[in-house]
């Protein structure tokens, strides 16, 4: 039997909210929100943290891509971030969010990024202090990222299909309902307008939340490990894809293989279902 | 011309804006508030709006002559629109949000519940939606669209119930 490892490959990766809560006055780290409740920043928030919505701030607005090295410099400037600042994201629906921001944070390079336990909910079910004030920092002049990571950390359609071809690793996070393809979206959220139902052929059906506990914070390294190497068929060395209805969720899981578990070859495929789905002579399996 | 077919502008208002005289007074004063604020104070307003979804909640005491209160699958939690209709027909709504509720949301709520107060059933049935945009503004459209329109679908849908029951009562 296979030993897991008992502590996180990268346990630095993470912050405790106590931790935080001491350092909230730190100028080498920028505290980051990001949420899928797109007013929830405006009603309070961590004091200190800077907005960054997914959608407005981190996707063109024509293109279905991410947006330039250009604008992520600007995004980056604005928020008085440099490159050796260590942002920390946290959010809604347990980091799912925040963890989707960190993924793109690492598309452009930025090096320094880090995700805190547990997210908005554990702060706020702490009673911990939160503002209304909008910080402002002084404007930095953040480099133009001379490339984006887009192979090291970011799967297209055909890098997927040549995956599920090979028989290697391919992970959908959604829920069992949208993986079986009795329903084309998540529980509890509007269709968004995919034709098919059902996975990518070879896929194993692991939802993110899996991966959390009750109050939003990472399982234990050993617990991941049972979860993605022994149900999953995850392995160290070789390459894994991970993907759900836009990348969003499948960001949280991506997190938990590369910082928690320590995976290197791990890709967020962000076209996911929405582009899979959709896709004229794109192959799909249907049920468990 | 008619009002409704005004002739579009560059930005295609043209028919919206003269379109006013169709929403109802309180309705159009918030209407009027949202589309003089910059963006920033708009989101502010938002929020305010928000915080105060909750005193839209039934108060102790009132009846209510229809109760719908269900989990959609267009929204994250549970949401409950109560519908009185007093003797001069001008129906008052009243509205309970589940606290997983996304604050845009909270938000419409407090402004429907305000601004269409007084109104008749069949005038709320009858409204056109296009005034969500104008209060939500352009940016959070964008962004979220498909979560703007729920409260007043679920507050047009138990009036057509109502205004429905009534003509059965009134053929039967």
């Amino acid at each position: 039997m296979a030993t897991h490892p008992t502590q996180y490959a990268n346990p630095e990766a993470l912050v405790e909210t106590d931790w935080l809560e001491k350092h909230l006055k730190d100028d080498a780290m920028r505290i980051v929100e990001s949420n899928e409740d797109v007013l929830l920043y405006d009603t309070g928030h961590i004091p200190g943290a800077v907005h960054v919505d997914w959608r407005a701030d981190l996707q063109d607005p024509v293109i279905r891509d991410y947006i330039s090295p250009e604008k992520f410099a600007e995004l980056c400037s604005r928020n008085g971030i440099t490159p050796d600042t260590t942002c920390i994201f946290y959010g809604d629906k347990a980091n799912w969010w925040a963890c989707y921001a960190l993924w793109a944070f690492r598309l452009f390079g930025h090096e320094k990024v880090k995700i805190l336990n547990g997210g908005r909910d554990k702060w706020k079910a702490e009673q911990r202090p939160m503002t209304r004030e909008v910080p402002k920092y002084p404007q930095t002049n953040y480099p133009v990222p001379k490339k984006r990571f887009d192979k090291e950390i970011r799967a297209f359609f055909d890098e997927a299909l040549a995956q599920s071809k090979s028989g290697k690793p391919l992970i959908d996070v959604r829920s069992p309902g949208e993986y079986k393809g009795e329903i084309t979206h998540m529980p509890e959220y509007p269709q968004e307008g995919v034709l098919r139902g059902g996975h990518v052929p070879g896929a194993k059906s692991m939802p993110w939340k899996t991966a959390t506990k009750d109050d939003a914070t990472f399982k234990p390294a050993e617990e991941l490990a049972k979860i993605y190497f022994d149900q999953c068929g995850v392995k160290p060395d070789t390459d894994t894809v991970v993907y759900c209805r836009i990348g969003e969720r499948s960001s949280h899981t991506w997190f938990v293989l590369t910082y928690l578990l320590g995976l290197d070859k791990v890709r967020n495929y962000d076209g996911s279902w929405t582009e899979w789905g959709n896709k004229v002579g794109a192959p799909i399996e249907k049920g468990a | 011309m008619s009002k409704g077919c005004g002739k579009l502008d560059d930005a295609g208002t043209a028919e919206i804006r003269s379109a006013d005289e169709r929403y109802p007074t309180k309705l159009n004063k918030i209407i009027n508030l949202f589309e003089s604020l910059p963006e920033d104070e708009r989101r502010e307003t938002l929020v305010s709006y928000a915080d105060n979804a909750k005193k839209q909640e039934p108060r102790e005491g009132e009846n209510f002559d229809l109760v719908d209160v269900r989990k959609d699958e267009e929204c994250m939690d549970t949401v409950g629109v109560y519908l009185h209709v007093d003797e001069n027909g001008k129906a008052h709504i009243r509205m309970t949000l589940g606290p997983e509720v996304q604050t845009l949301t909270r938000a419409m709520t407090a402004v429907l519940c305000k601004g269409l107060e007084g109104c008749t059933p069949q005038e709320i049935l009858d409204l056109p939606s296009n005034f969500v945009t104008r209060i939500v503004g352009a940016e959070l459209i964008r962004i979220r669209s498909q979560t703007i329109y729920y409260v007043l679908t679920r507050i047009k849908g138990i009036c057509k119930v109502y205004l429905d029951r009534q003509r059965m009562a009134a053929v039967a």
